[in-house]
């Protein structure tokens, strides 16, 4: 029970001073030292720096998946369930902003295994973007990377406010964000219609 | 001059050590042995590993957008400059993978600043071709919609690079014609335009 409290402590640790500091920066000091916790600790928990950040990141990442997908369930239409989803996402995010740079930008500092791991983050979104297959005229006969097309521009603009600092304004990007989602499948007039009609 | 080439021997050297070995491992004893000069001449220029990846970086990046305005004469209708830019940055990171992995992967690992300089150059590309507004059909058209085409076109890239194919780059060309015209004209007017880049490839 204790070393559970002492994991989690290392945990946001890691998201901390990894915000702070950067990913490359870090070291196993910063981490102990700001979870209190002694190195011997540490090595019981973790096999290093690395191990910790990766275990920062898929809690950090459950959580988010979690609420995105709660929240995306919970609409009718696609559209609003996308718009709900995101709207879940950027709110998540907008929360805790260090755990938002860890998650969606400075994942790329701690080199392939993390960034392989946000890959298959990212993939794992690929079912809430997908039923836009159904939803869209023609919507099957799209290429097979439409929702991969769709991730990554809302990965882009969610990084983008990231990386100048604007993680506050995160909830400001929805209609954006549901734009980018939208508009693979079903073009940019049905898509900013669907922005204008699922905002009331 | 014999110096200010002896500079980009180094860049060129960093470019090409850190797609292979990562910017993490890379070393400044690792580039000097690959630009075949000595650690004085090295630290004569850069101040330290980090700042010589950033000149680097800007290098790289000032080559491939020199390659891209050099195949478009500007002069072209939007779609085939859209086509064509796309595929001299395809082609040139198959023949360079080590350049594309730096240029799109590696960029990550070093820093901040670096992550900055890679979105501002993804971005001063997709606006570059980004003359899709006028096609557009008067929809209302997010002002950051460049940024998308941005996002879904360099997310493609960066995976197929992550997955080790810099060579099958080229195979993707009609997906990343789709995924950048996709939010002006919408997928029939996309997909058709990527299947005849598909045919013409």
């Amino acid at each position: 029970m204790i070393l559970r409290s002492q994991r989690e402590r290392l945990l946001d640790a890691a998201v901390r001073v990894g915000a702070t500091k950067g990913y490359g920066a870090m070291t196993l000091t910063d981490l102990t030292r700001e979870a209190s916790v002694s190195r011997t600790t540490f090595y019981e928990l973790f096999k290093g720096k690395e191990d910790c950040f990766l275990a920062a990141y898929d809690r950090a990442t459950e959580a988010l998946l979690r609420r995105v997908t709660a929240a995306f369930d919970a609409g009718d239409s696609w559209p609003r369930r996308a718009r709900a989803g995101l709207a879940a996402l950027l709110e998540a995010l907008a929360e805790d902003p260090d755990m938002a740079r860890m998650a969606l930008v400075d994942f790329g500092a701690a080199g392939p295994t993390a960034q392989r791991r946000h890959r298959a983050t990212l993939q794992r979104l690929t079912p809430l973007f997908d039923e836009g297959r159904d939803y869209a005229p023609g919507g099957r006969s799209l290429p097979a990377n439409t929702s991969r097309m769709a991730i990554g521009a809302v990965a882009g603009l969610i990084g983008d406010a990231l990386i100048e600092e604007r993680a506050g304004d995160l909830p400001n990007l929805l209609s954006d964000v549901l734009f980018a989602t939208l508009v693979p499948y079903i073009g940019p007039a049905a898509a900013a219609r669907e922005v204008r009609e699922t905002s009331r | 001059m014999a110096s200010a080439s002896r500079r980009d021997q180094i860049l060129a050297a960093m470019i090409r050590v850190v797609g292979r070995k990562g910017y993490r491992e890379t070393s400044v004893a690792d580039v000097i042995e690959e630009a075949d000069t000595s650690r004085t001449t090295f630290y004569k220029h850069f101040e330290d590993k980090h700042e010589c990846f950033l000149a680097s970086y800007d290098m790289l990046i000032e080559r491939v957008f020199a390659e891209v305005v050099d195949k478009c004469d500007g002069a072209e209708p939007w779609l085939e400059r859209v086509e064509k830019g796309l595929e001299t940055i395809v082609q040139l990171f198959a023949v360079e993978p080590e350049l594309a992995r730096t240029a799109m992967v590696e960029v990550a690992a070093a820093g901040a600043d670096a992550r900055q300089r890679h979105w501002s150059a993804v971005e001063r590309f997709t606006r570059y071709l980004d003359h899709g507004r006028e096609l557009s059909d008067g929809a209302e058209l997010p002002a950051n919609i460049s940024k998308l085409s941005a996002g879904a076109v360099s997310g493609l890239i960066f995976d197929e690079l992550q997955a080790g194919r810099a060579e099958q780059l080229p195979e993707l060309l009609p997906d990343l014609v789709f995924a950048m015209l996709v939010p002006y004209i919408g997928p029939s007017a996309a997909a058709e335009e990527m299947r005849r880049t598909a045919k013409a490839t």
